[in-house]
């Protein structure tokens, strides 16, 4: 990588992630969940590391869109808000997250997205996300060891966008979810429009949620192809798959950017290269 | 192998008052560093300020940067006397466009005095070592500077403003620790530092030396060189800040330090600093930039040119450009504007001192030497002083 970013792109949010993991664990720091989101508030990588609390997933994005978007750093928004940040909270549906840890992207003298990070002491949020932001300023890459299931998680996901690019097909959002539907991982491939992002995630959900590849949800327990729709999450349409590694149930993936046949054919694909349990 | 109590890393403004400060006890200290001499980066390259009056005490409250460069505000006399190196009190004036500039003024400066001038401030200066500030209108500050633009309706001047010869005296710091025992390596970059039981092997492109101690002072390097045994607690994004120089004509032009607040989408220092050598330098055009970047932006000499035609209006510096360069400084919390050094412990690497300094760098490096010392017997290193210390003696630091 040369140079300082114009925008963020997929290289840049995990050379960002792969910083803010080093600088944690240098630091035996918790483990935590790691998001960068372009200019937009848009998700361009996730990781939550194993033993990171579920719950710290949402919160790392939306700290990391609360940056973006109000174009500020969560502690300059505390003081703006004088404590008072949780009445805009209410506002803005909950989302909006005015905590330490929530840092946007400054480079050029733009503000090219943000970076969130949840899982530590608010020092510790804070710290992480600026280890995170500054490594769009260093030369070297970060190249670190993670935990088994994010290991197994970035195989797939890899695996998933070298077949998108041997094949020249539209780029996709891909999602790894754990066996209780709670996110693990999630890219979104550059020029990959930002709706797809939620569809990856929520077909790795419906499939992880039942066991079965997405499609096949609505005809198992609704007797019919017709969507049930008493879950917003749902999502029965093709790209979602169980993952099944060495006969252990660990999660969902989901797939997003082409038709949902293709999509589904990916899926099918990466999880046979990889050595997974295949569902055709 | 060599070895040593302390090996400082190296020898900017940082590493040579550490490497001073601990030439008074009876300890072998090593200083490397990897140019053919000391004081040729960051040090070099900067507006050569002392901030010694309202400037300091305007920091941040509870900040370390607030806290030594206060401190170091009655130490400049006596240390630049010691070490033959020349410091000059220029005065500064902060320049006032509009009664929201006289506001801000105000608030600092009250702020200032709240902060130290009291006996029970947290960081009291004595009045012996400070002049009062005080506010000039128009007339009195075209008594000082005929040639300032019109438009400025006032000042607050601060006549302790002061410049220095950051290199020659980062120089004679060297030379004097050397004199009282120093070893230094010159040409000798940091490659590689393993961590060892109860010492540090510190490996350059030339030799390696065993070490108890370590003072990281790598200058923009700190956290390259704290990465190799983990001990980087701390993220700082490399600010490039470009400067121009003019010539001596320009000194018979301007003669205080000048500089007008900062304002919204104004996001580059607008200074003036009359040089000890004669001519003024003017900037900063500022840019965050990865350390390798060694492009010389053309906006940056437009900028210096637009500041200081902003505070002279009516003489042709185009004509006596000398030249235009850059430094690049770390800067802490840059998300947030609230830089602050950094000089410590990390919490999981014990005798391994970080020290981050950026802007005001140079007008604190005073104080620097004692807090090291603070951290070092803390860490149980014991220092008995040398009876022998000479605080004036040099001696070349090839030598
Ligand atoms: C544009 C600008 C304007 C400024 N204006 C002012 C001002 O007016 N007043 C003020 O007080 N401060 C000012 N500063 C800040 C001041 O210059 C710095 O705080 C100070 O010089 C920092 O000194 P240092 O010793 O930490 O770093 P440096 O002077 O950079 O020293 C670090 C040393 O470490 C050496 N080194 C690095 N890596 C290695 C390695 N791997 N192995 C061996 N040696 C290594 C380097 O060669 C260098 O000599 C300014 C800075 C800039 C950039």
């Amino acid at each position: 990588m040369s140079g300082v970013p114009e925008r963020v792109s997929l290289d840049v949010a995990l050379k960002i992630i792969n910083a803010m993991i080093k600088f944690a664990k240098d630091n035996a720091m918790l483990p935590g969940s790691y998001a960068v989101v372009d200019e937009g508030g848009h998700v361009v990588a996730f990781e939550r590391r194993d033993n990171a609390p579920a719950a710290t997933a949402d919160i790392a994005i939306d700290k990391a869109w609360t940056a973006a978007t109000m174009k500020a750093s969560g502690r300059i928004l505390e003081v703006i808000t004088r404590g008072q940040g949780w009445r805009l909270n209410v506002k803005h549906k909950g989302r909006l997250t005015i905590i330490p840890g929530a840092i946007p992207i400054i480079a050029h003298g733009r503000i090219i997205g943000g970076v969130g990070h949840s899982g530590g002491s608010a020092e510790d949020d804070l710290k992480i996300a600026q280890a995170g932001w500054a490594a769009i300023f260093r030369e070297e890459d970060f190249n670190v060891d993670v935990e088994e299931k994010l290991s197994l998680a970035r195989r797939i996901a890899n695996e998933v966008i070298s077949i998108v690019r041997k094949e020249s097909l539209k780029p996709v959002s891909v999602s790894v979810v754990d066996e209780w539907g709670n996110l693990i991982l999630l890219y979104r491939m550059d020029n990959a429009p930002f709706g797809t992002l939620e569809l990856a995630r929520d077909k790795a959900w419906t499939a992880a949620a039942f066991r079965i590849p997405s499609e096949k949800v609505s005809i198992y327990y609704n007797g019919s192809p017709l969507s049930i729709n008493w879950n917003e999450r749902l999502t029965p349409v093709p790209g979602g798959m169980p993952l099944v590694y060495d006969g252990k149930f660990v999660g969902g993936l989901g797939i997003s950017g082409n038709t949902p046949t293709e999509d589904r054919r990916i899926a099918i694909e990466a999880v046979k290269s990889l050595g997974l349990q295949v569902f055709e | 192998m060599e070895e040593y109590d302390v090996t400082i890393i190296g020898s900017g403004i940082a590493g040579a008052t550490v490497a001073r400060e601990l030439s008074k006890y009876k300890i072998s200290v090593l200083v490397i560093e990897k140019n053919s001499d000391v004081g040729l980066e960051m040090t070099s390259t900067n507006m050569t300020l002392v901030c010694q009056g309202g400037d300091s005490l305007t920091f941040r409250p509870g900040t370390l940067h607030a806290e030594l460069n206060v401190k170091s505000i009655p130490l400049w006399p006596k240390l630049t006397k010691e070490l033959g190196v020349p410091f000059k009190r220029i005065g500064g004036l902060g320049l006032i466009r509009d009664k929201a500039d006289y506001l801000k003024f105000l608030k600092m400066y009250s702020r200032a005095f709240k902060s130290s001038l009291k006996p029970d401030a947290p960081y009291y200066i004595s009045e012996k070592d400070f002049q009062p500030l005080q506010f000039l209108d128009r007339r009195s500050l075209r008594e000082l500077e005929p040639n300032i633009n019109p438009k400025v309706i006032g000042a607050l001047y601060d006549p302790n403003l002061a410049v220095t010869d950051p290199i020659k005296l980062t120089k004679a710091l060297a030379e004097n620790a050397r004199a009282n025992g120093v070893d230094f390596l010159l040409e000798n970059e940091v490659k590689h530092v393993e961590r060892k039981e109860g010492y540090f092997v510190i490996n350059t492109d030339k030799t390696s030396v065993k070490s108890k101690f370590v003072v990281n002072a790598a200058g923009i390097n700190v956290d390259r060189i704290a990465e190799m045994v983990k001990a980087r607690n701390f993220t700082y994004v490399p600010t490039k800040g470009v400067l121009t120089d003019f010539d001596e004509e320009t000194s018979e032009i301007f003669r205080h330090q000048a500089f007008y607040l900062p304002r919204l989408g104004e996001p580059h220092v607008k200074a003036v600093v009359p040089i000890i050598y004669g001519g003024l330098r003017v900037g900063i055009y500022l840019d965050f930039v990865m350390r390798s970047d060694k492009n010389l932006p053309p906006q940056g000499l437009q900028h210096n040119l637009n500041v200081i035609k902003e505070i002279v209006p009516d003489y042709p510096f185009e004509k006596h450009i000398k030249r235009t360069f850059f430094g690049i400084m770390p800067l802490t919390n840059a998300e947030t504007g609230w830089h602050d050094f950094i000089i410590d412990i990390p919490e999981h690497v014990p005798n391994w001192i970080n020290i981050v300094l950026g802007p005001a760098g140079v007008s604190a490096s005073p104080m620097l030497g004692e807090k090291v010392v603070e951290l070092l017997s803390m860490s149980g290193l014991y220092l008995e002083p040398k009876p022998n210390f000479d605080p004036s003696a040099k001696r070349g630091v090839r030598e």
